[in-house]
């Protein structure tokens, strides 16, 4: 495939559940389009290098950055973000579970965080501490402190769990 | 509007036609995380992005012909995913397992971490270490050289423009010691500071043989050192040769790069760093 007269590339995703045809620039990327263009402002824009995972969708169910993605490389893929995924039950009760163990300060963080833990839970349901820290490595938050959101995702795992303060 | 044209091919040969004609204007994306920093940085001025990643040429993990085949495609969670490379490429396997995070590791390829030319790439000391072979394909041939040479120099490639890697051939080991070690700033995530890859067999008398050492992030270039085999091929493990062998390591390094103010710290950093890779094999 190439580029239209204008010399923009037409994609058809499907987002969020919906397929959605757009014309985008070759260079630009999908946290732009998904941003700016589609006006969908829930995923975040940190550091633009794939280094705070702010900017964390799922792409055909896999996480991945979307500072890093060209916007034509997402043609024919399944796009989900946050807006998406918050409709999903599973997805509220990970959510409920942040809330209740205080694992949202700011909250910029928080919708990349949320998608990093879907997407492992989606091919592990129940994660080990171990595969649980690897699976948010790549997302960093600068207020709330790891302790809170480990024990969310605790809480969404088994919602008896106990308060661990240790962390791996 | 930036002026920059995307390309998908369909298949290898419409790929090498397009390039054929517009080698020189082009950049390959193939999971991209390398590109859109450089493009965005300003380091990458051509006006076609041409994007690999669906080429079906490019994909695959096998054993074939005595040799394990991993297509340029193939991306570090496809790496970490596969039984094969775990069998028969632990070292490169284990490289997969510490490769920046998730989300990058779900898209960024094999291919596009050798072609970058990165002196930190971490999977140039395993494919190394396992004597890997970079298969090319241009307009009129294919061509394998080896996979040290695909880089001419600190984020120089050797390749023409009108080539690209398709895969790598790797001499598959399961040896007795096969690792990869890695030092960064934060765990995850880092761009390595120094890295490296082993593989060691032991022999009925308690000797190495078959051994492989290789280092990253120290030369322009990651190379493997041969004098540093040599001194450990044939001997029985011990903390003093492993030691010096770690010295040699070091020593080279500094020949290759020059003195520079990072070595203070990388000198003693690469010789502990080879003394814990190989240390295992002291319990052997
Ligand atoms: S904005 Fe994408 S990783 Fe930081
Ligand atoms: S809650 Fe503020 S960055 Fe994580």
């Amino acid at each position: 495939m190439q580029g239209n007269e204008q010399g923009l590339v037409d994609i058809s995703i499907t987002l969020n559940g919906r397929e959605q045809k757009v014309a985008v620039p070759a260079d630009m990327s999908a946290l732009k389009l998904i941003r700016e263009v589609l006006g969908l402002k829930g995923t975040k824009e940190g550091c633009s290098i794939g280094e705070c995972g702010a900017c964390t969708i799922l792409v055909d169910r896999q996480a991945v950055n979307a500072c890093l993605v060209f916007a034509p490389q997402l043609d024919g893929k399944d796009v989900q973000t946050i807006e998406g995924l918050n409709r999903e039950p599973r997805f509220q009760a990970l959510q409920q579970a942040f809330l209740d163990r205080h694992a949202v300060q700011c909250g910029f963080c928080t919708p990349g965080l949320l998608i990093s833990v879907y997407a492992l839970l989606l091919e592990e349901p129940c994660p080990d501490r171990d595969e649980v820290i690897r699976s948010i490595a790549g997302n960093l938050c600068r207020c709330t402190g790891y302790h809170q959101i480990l024990s969310g995702v605790d809480r969404a795992i088994n919602p008896d769990a106990e308060w661990r303060p240790d962390v791996g | 509007m930036s002026g920059k044209q995307y390309y998908r091919p369909g298949n290898l040969e419409q790929c090498l036609d397009f390039l054929a004609e517009n080698g020189r204007e082009s950049v390959l994306l193939a999971g991209g995380t390398d590109v859109m920093v450089d493009m965005r940085a300003g380091e990458i001025d051509k006006s076609w992005i041409v994007d690999i990643s669906r080429l079906p040429e490019l994909w695959g993990i096998e054993l074939q012909n005595g040799k394990l085949w991993i297509g340029a495609a193939v991306t570090l969670t496809e790496l970490l995913n596969s039984k094969l490379l775990q069998e028969h490429g632990f070292a490169l396997h284990t490289a997969a397992l510490h490769f920046a995070a998730r989300q990058i590791r779900n898209v960024a390829t094999i291919g596009g971490n050798v072609a970058h030319c990165s002196p930190s790439a971490d999977t140039l000391p395993p494919l190394l270490v396992h004597e890997a072979e970079a298969l090319l394909a241009g307009p009129c041939a294919r061509r394998r050289i080896p996979v040290g040479e695909v880089a001419a120099g600190t984020y120089r490639s050797a390749l023409e423009p009108r080539e690209l890697i398709i895969g790598f051939e790797l001499r598959p080991r399961s040896p007795f010691l096969a690792d990869f070690q890695k030092i960064g700033r934060r765990r995850e995530l880092v761009i390595a500071r120094v890295n490296m890859a082993g593989l060691a067999d032991m022999d009925e008398d308690q000797r190495m043989t078959g051994v492989r050492f290789a280092l990253g992030s120290c030369t322009p270039v990651p190379r493997r050192f041969a004098d540093v085999e040599a001194l450990l091929e044939g001997s029985r493990p011990g903390r003093e040769l492993f030691w010096e062998a770690g010295r040699l390591a070091a020593e080279n390094m500094i020949r290759m790069s020059g003195r520079r103010p990072s070595f203070v710290y990388k000198e003693k950093a690469v010789q502990g760093l080879v003394y814990r890779m190989f240390s295992p094999l002291l319990e052997a």
